[in-house]
């Protein structure tokens, strides 16, 4: 030994060496705080996010009403045919009984526009059903349209300056005077869930879409699911290694990360332009949905086969069962949850595809929710999309609201796949 | 007390009554034990006995396992270890530790070995710094091998090569005290030879303490041996003693082969 | 009637799988031994009567609809489709399918109500020949099945050769729906780049994809040089990692090192619920909530030349979107190096900081990579928030403070609407789409092979 070791015992109790030590313990601190900091940020930028949502939608979640009378006369409404009844004049009426003030027709258009379009409908709607109503008088709560309603919710600001303000200072008036009557009513606004699409904000729903996306992720489970367990057991399984199977693998996992427009130029393409599918329908979206959540499914079903012990197999094999029974009557049973966990958590991926339903054409309007697959309808995110781009004040608290119900629904099945995650959790 | 030192080996670390409780297992029960400075102390005992445990009491690596608590007092020169005052980053300088696996890091052979000098300031320039790397992989016979490649990384090397390098990362602080836990259980037999020179040789400056499986080792190696039996420490004299005239039960069942 | 094929076919491969079983049922209650259960022989009826029926009437839905349409089309009165070009033909082939599914609007030229009343004709006719067809062949597979029972019939391996059959089908969708993708990108994109010459694509600087409404507008003939528009996702995508890489490593980090279990149990959660939301509510925040305040804290406060559509916006939220990817991506990583790995460093008296830094971080760097690299390709792809809250202009520009457009957001407006397959507006997004999915693929395949790479370093 030819070097000089210098025992550092003393050295480490002098105050350099304190102070070094504490240096160094603030770079602890610092990275500490840089994370805290970081995710503090993440979660932020979520309660943001959800806060933002629920200030704009709640506004959404009530509607404001009259309760108005209408004079179902005979004089508008034919009784051999209440469709084609002039149920404008009708509302016209009721609304001159309303402000008996009024004493020119352009006041009494504006003053029409305090209710909605929707009260023509339902008047109309009311005559069909019973006809022996005609030529009598109905009270009925009609929607006010959507500047009343947002001024009912105090979001319109009276005491800005009349030319900033879409409704004037008579519109005003007469707002205050249907409220001084105690007519006015704010309701839950089930419309929201119970209403097809609409120009109207006041009228808008989401019936159609929530339709339109059950009915696609129908299709996509019905297609997906066994198609996803039949390859995650056939590749984990029973597949050979060799090359095919390594390409089938890679596929597989680079499926996953293609962009999802690109599955929309494929729909587009291929199930449109080719074999002439119906555009904008659920069995469509519903189809390249599935493409989509194929791999999640199969990355799913393999991780679960995986986890089920090889003792299981061995028993099995070892009492003289075919490896095809083994599989079906012994590991799929067990791995059962934990595809089913994938599978819902891919159908919630799916009820969130926005980009690839917009190519497919299902952010179409339409006005009535669908009856069939093949039916022209719009989905929950696509509805989103289409009412964010919505001009009118009213889209935009519907647009939040609409976001809760997707949310809800996403939630649910999270909530549903967590539970069975925990409950079938690895318990052999 | 510095004077005392000189001749005769003084005590370096001191031990006494320390429990060690992992949750609610009892891993450690009232093992007091004096550690000699310039002696290779070998800690002996069937598996699951606790003396990698206690090991790692030595330079507070169990602070790192939540829930493992240490009670008793275990003193570095004087210096109560587990004192508020005293900074486990600082004291593990000082109280070097080798592993059983060969842990070098992702790194060259060169930052390797300066990692510790560099992270604790010991360098004053790049000179310095080259300098403790080289004394240190010269202490850890490792510096004719690598000298050329001292930038390709530490992973490249082979087993008996990367054990050295953690040595040599070890001693390059310049601690007091080396802890080894099983050093040498991860290599093959030419490995162990060289790493067992190499210990014999780092006793003329430090207080080594090595945690081994193997008897022959513990006798190769050591001056001092400690043996280890569910938690407590039966016995601790010279290794010659125990190997030949063990005082206690236990140890010579274990030392002849009757358990462990 | 569809409904009720499918129906049927459900009912007869029942009663096909019932009669089998039992039939075995009874060979073995004769005393005989089967050398397969009776299970089996009643999955061999289905295999017989069930798949093909099945498979029959999948592929007859498939033809059905352009087989009847070019019928329908062919059966126009000449005079009425003389000279029209393509585009038109499927106007009135629309307007046909319109009105035979009961749709009127206005009044139909009476020629196109003829069409509509045969189409409805074929369509029916259609529908009861697949129902024929698909009993015919249910009856035959159940008489098949029925006469193969018997003790030494080897229906088990039957069964199972066609479950594999099945499964191998279904293993190999995945590799049809990428041949099928590159298909439909490649024979379309062709088909642009016959209309503009690839080099004017790859190396043009401007990006103004209106088609002429005359032929003989001089401005008309658009611009389709994708350069302003990668540029455009490559602004983006760089806002994005900007945001999502440092919040997202020091997220990782921090759960990793410093924070306390209960704290990791609940951030982890809230994280992936930041993954879960789709990205259609992130374009909406973007335009609802960031835009604004962008606009008034750079624009109003610090008096900065912000555009409504800012790069930074639609960037920013992807970059939020992205978090939980990263973190999730290093948090693996960071978990993946050894135990020893900590335990050296500390040994040697590091700090908590200084072991994350300078050895741990540095040796999870390939696993992070990889998860980054994914980042990048999931920033170029994703559509929904650059749609809502991006500009559609393009502009050459890397300014985040402007609007720019990204490849998405062209491939969406240029096939938003009703389409036709013959104009080089519709085909440029096929093109734009190509160039989409070979640069995501590419990073893919590179950051999974980093990623495994890196599995393999530790395992």
């Amino acid at each position: 030994m030819t070097t000089t070791t210098t025992n550092a015992g003393a050295d480490w109790k002098s105050p350099e060496a304190a102070a070094r030590v504490r240096k160094r313990h603030a770079g602890d601190l610092r990275l500490k705080f840089a994370g805290m900091a970081a995710l503090g940020f993440a979660v932020l930028m979520l309660a943001i996010l959800l806060v933002s949502l629920f200030a704009n939608g709640y506004q959404a979640l009530r509607q404001t009403h009259a309760s108005v009378t209408f004079e179902l006369s005979a004089e508008h409404i034919d009784a051999a045919d209440p469709q084609r009844g002039n149920y404008r004049a009708i509302v016209q009426d009721a609304v001159q009984g309303l402000f008996p003030g009024i004493d020119n027709p352009g006041e009494l258009r504006s003053a029409v526009g305090i209710l909605s379009n929707g009260a023509q409908n339902a008047l109309r709607s009311i005559a069909l059903n019973d006809p022996s109503l005609i030529g009598q008088e109905v009270t009925i709560d009609v929607p006010l349209s959507d500047p009343y309603d947002q001024l009912a919710k105090g979001l319109v600001d009276r005491d800005s300056p009349e030319d900033q303000r879409r409704l004037k200072d008579a519109d005003i008036a007469l707002f205050d005077t249907l409220q001084a009557r105690d007519v006015v009513s704010l309701p839950i606004n089930w419309a929201l869930v119970t209403n097809a699409d609409s120009r109207f904000p006041e009228l808008a729903g989401l019936q159609g879409a929530i339709w339109g996306s059950f009915y696609a992720l129908l299709v996509c489970f019905v297609l997906s699911f066994p198609t996803g367990i039949a390859a995650g057991i056939y590749l984990e399984e029973f597949a050979p290694k060799n090359r095919l199977t390594d390409i089938v693998e890679i596929n597989i996992n680079n499926l996953a990360a293609v962009p999802s427009v690109v599955f929309g130029l494929l729909a587009l393409a291929v199930f449109i332009g080719w074999f002439g599918m119906p555009r904008s329908a659920p069995l469509v979206g519903g189809m390249t949905l599935a493409l989509m959540t194929l791999p999640t499914i199969i990355i799913a079903t393999r991780a679960a086969l995986k986890a089920v012990p090889p003792s299981i197999r061995e028993a099995a094999l070892g009492v003289g069962a075919s490896k095809h029974q083994v599989v079906l009557t012994h590991v799929l049973p067990l791995a059962m949850p934990g595809i089913l966990t994938g599978t819902i958590i891919g159908l919630a991926q799916a009820l969130g595809e926005t980009a690839p339903l917009l190519l497919i054409g299902m952010n179409a309007f339409i006005t009535e929710a669908p009856s069939s697959l093949v039916d022209s309808s719009t989905a929950l995110p696509t509805q989103i999309f289409i009412w964010a781009d919505s001009p009118e004040r009213g889209f935009v608290a519907r647009t939040s609201a609409a976001i809760l119900v997707l949310l809800a629904f996403l939630i649910a099945m999270n909530a549903v796949a967590v539970f069975l995650r925990s409950r079938f959790e690895r318990r052999y | 007390m510095q004077d005392a030192i000189t001749n005769a080996l003084a005590i370096k670390v001191a031990c006494d009554k320390v429990n060690v409780h992992y949750g609610d297992t009892h891993a450690i029960k009232d093992v007091s034990i004096d550690i000699q400075d310039k002696t290779v102390t070998a800690f002996i005992g069937p598996s699951g006995c606790g003396k990698s445990t206690f090991l790692r009491c030595i330079n507070r690596m169990n602070d790192t396992i939540d829930i493992c608590k240490v009670t008793g007092r275990i003193e570095l020169e004087g210096d109560d270890i587990y004192d508020a005052g005293i900074d486990p980053v600082q004291l593990r300088a000082r109280v070097g530790m080798v592993f059983q696996k060969p842990n070098p890091f992702p790194k060259s052979i060169y930052d390797n070995v300066a990692y510790g000098p560099r992270i604790h300031g010991i360098a004053a320039g790049k000179a310095e710094l080259d300098e403790i790397v080289e004394s240190a992989l010269r202490k850890a016979a490792l510096w004719n091998e690598v000298k050329d490649r001292l930038q390709s990384p530490g992973t490249g090397l082979s087993g008996g090569q990367q054990q050295r390098l953690c040595i040599a990362r070890a001693i390059a602080t310049a601690p007091e005290v080396l802890l080894m836990d099983e050093p040498c259980s991860a290599l093959d037999p030419i490995a162990t030879a060289q790493v067992e020179d190499l210990i014999h040789e780092l006793r003329e400056n430090y207080s080594v303490v090595i945690v081994t499986h193997s008897m022959q080792q513990a006798a190769r190696v050591s001056q001092k041996t400690a043996f280890f039996h569910l938690g407590f420490m039966p016995e601790y004299d010279d290794t010659e003693k125990i190997f030949s005239n063990p005082s206690d039960k236990r140890t010579q069942d274990y030392i002849t082969g009757r358990f462990g | 009637m569809v409904g009720y094929t499918f129906l049927l076919i459900l009912l007869l491969s029942a009663v096909g799988f019932v009669l089998n079983r039992n039939a075995a049922q009874e060979l073995r209650a004769g005393g005989s031994r089967l050398h397969s259960l009776p299970v089996f022989h009643g999955g061999y009826a289905l295999a017989l009567a069930g798949l093909p029926a099945l498979i029959f009437v999948l592929l007859w839905l498939m033809f059905e609809g352009s087989f009847v349409s070019a019928l329908v089309r062919a059966s126009l009165p000449a005079e009425a489709v003389a000279g029209l070009g393509a585009g038109e033909l499927s106007l009135i082939m629309a307007e046909v399918q319109q009105t035979a599914s009961g749709l009127i609007f206005g009044e139909p030229a009476q020629y196109v109500r003829d069409a509509a009343a045969y189409y409805n004709t074929l369509h029916s006719i259609s529908d009861w020949a697949m129902f024929a067809l698909v009993l015919f062949i249910l009856a035959g597979g159940i008489f098949l099945a029925r006469r193969s029972v018997a003790t030494e019939f080897r229906a088990r391996q039957r069964v199972e050769k066609v479950l594999s059959g099945l499964m191998i089908f279904a293993s190999v969708i995945a590799i049809f729906t990428t041949i099928g993708i590159v298909a439909s990108l490649v024979f379309e994109a062709a088909r642009f780049f016959a209309l503009v010459p690839i080099t004017d694509f790859l190396f043009g600087t401007a990006w103004e994809p209106q088609i002429a409404i005359r032929p003989d507008q001089i401005a008309g003939a658009g611009a389709f040089g994708w350069l302003p528009v990668i540029l455009g996702t490559l602004v983006i995508t760089f806002i994005a990692l900007l945001v999502a890489v440092p919040v997202g490593l020091l997220s990782a980090i921090y759960l990793n090192e410093f924070a306390s279990p209960l704290l990791r149990k609940i951030a982890k959660p809230i994280l992936e619920v930041l993954a879960g939301v789709p990205t259609v509510v992130y374009g909406f925040f973007a335009i609802l909530v960031v835009a604004p305040a962008l606009r008034s804290f750079g624009g109003d406060t610090l008096g900065l030349p912000i555009s409504p559509n800012t790069a930074l916006a639609a960037g920013s939220v992807m970059g939020v979107m992205l978090i939980p990817f990263i973190s999730s991506f290093a948090d693996d990583a960071l978990t993946a190096v050894p135990r020893s790995m900590r335990d050296g460093s500390l040994a040697l008296g590091a700090t908590q900081s200084e072991t994350v830094l300078k050895v741990l971080f540095p040796a999870a760097i390939p696993g992070i990579v990889g998860g980054v690299l994914l980042a990048v390709s999931r920033a170029i792809g994703e559509t929904m928030i650059v749609v809502m809250a991006a500009g559609l202009i393009a502009t050459l520009t890397i300014n985040p403070l402007d609007s720019v457009t990204t490849v998405t957001v062209q491939i969406v407006t240029l096939l938003i609407g009703d389409t036709s397959f013959d104009n080089p507006k519709t085909l440029a997004a096929f093109a734009l789409g190509l160039m989409l999915f070979i640069v995501t693929l590419a990073l893919n395949v590179v950051a999974l092979r980093v990623v495994r790479k890196y599995r393999e370093l530790y395992d």
